[in-house]
């Protein structure tokens, strides 16, 4: 390395550091929300407010996801499987794919993209307007007024949305399937009850609410770290929305390896 | 009674405070007088907790601010009303909902129209009637939000209010209005109030004793009168500058 791409690298290098440092403070952040929420005062009308905040401004955006992408799957399945004479397999094989993978990976997607977002802007703005000092100046713990109860909200919310999904991506590719495709409806419906138990159900509503207690931690910890004004709040947003997507991604790919083990 | 003792803070390079020393008595109004970036904010912060000290201390009515933590520091805030340089009221509250806050949290079970009639007397102190219950805060002009502020600084009957740039923004009838509205709480309700500002004509008009922060350091400290008749050269040109303006 020449003397000169040294001050490059040490900038990379200090970079990291910070990103290290800033994924730690988070970590602990999120240990903290879990240590308040066990805490009293509870408070059942913000879980309330939130679960309605997150879950019905949400439901929309999920239902609409979730028929497009069951009649989708099921167009797809129909043209691959159709050349083997299979096609009697393809609401099985919809089934399967929403219940353990679509339905919570898709379902927490268009959550951060309509709530995890206006979470992070809100605490950001709350912190760059002195909301949150003012909050700790009159002894309420921000935690536990701000997180605790989005955080508990997501946690029951992320699987109620999910099954909503499961259930209206089955029915888009029953209509495709049956209506469209022209599958004889008894295979479709045998096939399903076949390829799908009840342990494949809970795999990914298990996955679900690890999901909405990861997204609400990110975003949660994204505003309370902005600072410097509107511009801050929103390149808080932005980092909030990108971490939350990454994160899903990685922790679905976590907890399918532990669950399912490698198949070897 | 709130005393600082060799304070110093930095926050990486920037030495904010460099050995600051200040005493105020219980049931007056100090000032501290500085320009921007003098380290006025920082000082009020280490007061309420909200930072902690590199070395010294801050003691409030015998209580070491800086050694408490969690719960501790949580009970001690109890005793402290704040209002922000912004206001800080809650965007998504309203004024009634804003108000109430300190109280509703500290006593969970009172009832609401008991806690809608202490806020309605709170507010009564600081000039606004029932009308502005409902309101939200960006539907209130800059002056009347300050006033909610100091309402809500006030509800819970803090020995203690503290005031960042309460005069900051406003027009000279409001910070008229805003000077009489401390010197009102510490009369009526006999609070210690420590106020932080660069408004040099409302910090004569409402402080007991003051002190001129420059770099970091106390440049004078005493009465108004004593100030004025400081030696400090930085205190002489801060104080002319404003002389000169009137």
């Amino acid at each position: 390395m020449t003397l000169a791409a040294f001050p490059a690298t040490f900038g990379r290098v200090r970079g990291l550091r910070a990103s290290f440092e800033d994924f730690g403070q988070m970590l602990l952040f999120g240990l903290d929300a879990l240590r308040w929420a066990v805490r009293p005062p509870f408070r059942p009308e913000l879980i309330l407010a939130q679960m309605a905040a997150i879950g019905v401004g949400s439901a929309f955006i999920v239902s609409t996801t979730a028929v497009f992408s069951g009649m989708v799957l099921a167009l797809q399945g129909n043209y691959a499987l159709r050349q083997f004479a299979a096609e009697g397999y393809v609401g099985g094989s919809v089934a399967i794919s929403l219940v353990r993978e679509l339905g919570p990976v898709l379902t927490a997607l268009m959550v951060i993209g309509r709530s995890g977002s206006a979470i992070a802007t809100e605490i950001g703005t709350m912190r760059v307007t002195e909301q949150i000092d003012a909050m700790e100046t009159m002894a309420v713990n921000p935690v536990h007024y701000l997180v605790v109860p989005r955080l508990l909200a997501s946690l029951v919310v992320y699987p109620l949305l999910t099954m909503i999904f499961d259930v209206l991506g089955y029915f888009g590719a029953w209509v495709m399937g049956i209506f469209v495709a022209a599958i004889p409806e008894g295979p479709f419906i045998e096939h399903t009850r076949t390829f799908v138990d009840p342990p494949d159900i809970l795999h990914g509503l298990g996955k679900s609410i690890i999901f909405g207690g990861v997204v609400a931690v990110i975003t949660c910890w994204r505003g309370f770290a902005a600072s410097g004004g509107a511009r801050g709040v929103g390149e808080g947003t932005t980092r909030a929305v990108v971490m939350s997507c990454i994160a899903i991604l990685v922790v679905d790919y976590a907890f399918t390896l532990v669950s399912v083990g490698s198949g070897r | 009674m709130i005393e600082v003792q060799g304070l110093w803070k930095a926050f990486g390079d920037n030495q904010v405070l460099r050995g600051i020393d200040l005493r105020v008595e219980a049931g007056t109004t100090f000032v501290v007088l500085g320009s921007s970036g003098s380290g006025k904010t920082v000082l009020m912060k280490h007061v309420i907790g909200l930072l902690r000290p590199d070395r010294g201390t801050v003691r409030v009515d015998g209580i070491e601010i800086p050694t408490l933590s969690g719960k501790t520091l949580t009970e001690a805030r109890r005793m402290f009303g704040m209002v922000f340089q912004g206001a800080a009221l809650f965007d998504s509250m309203t004024v009634l909902e804003n108000v109430a806050f300190p109280l509703h949290e500290r006593q969970r079970s009172l009832p609401a129209a008991e806690l809608r009639r202490r806020v309605v007397a709170k507010l009564k102190v600081v000039d606004l009637g029932e009308e502005v219950l409902d309101l939200f805060p960006a539907q209130l002009s800059g002056g009347m939000r300050k006033r909610v502020s100091l309402a809500r600084a006030l509800i819970h009957e803090p020995r203690v209010v503290l005031y960042d740039e309460p005069t900051t923004g406003l027009d000279p009838i409001t910070t008229a209005y805003v000077d009489d509205m401390i010197v009102a709480a510490k009369k009526r309700l006999g609070v210690t109030s420590m106020v932080i500002s660069h408004d040099i004509a409302s910090a004569f008009k409402v402080a007991d004793r003051l002190a001129v922060l420059y770099d970091g350091r106390i440049a004078a400290q005493g009465t108004p009168e004593e100030v004025r008749r400081s030696g400090d050269p930085f205190v002489q040109r801060f104080l002319a500058l404003w002389f000169e303006k009137q």
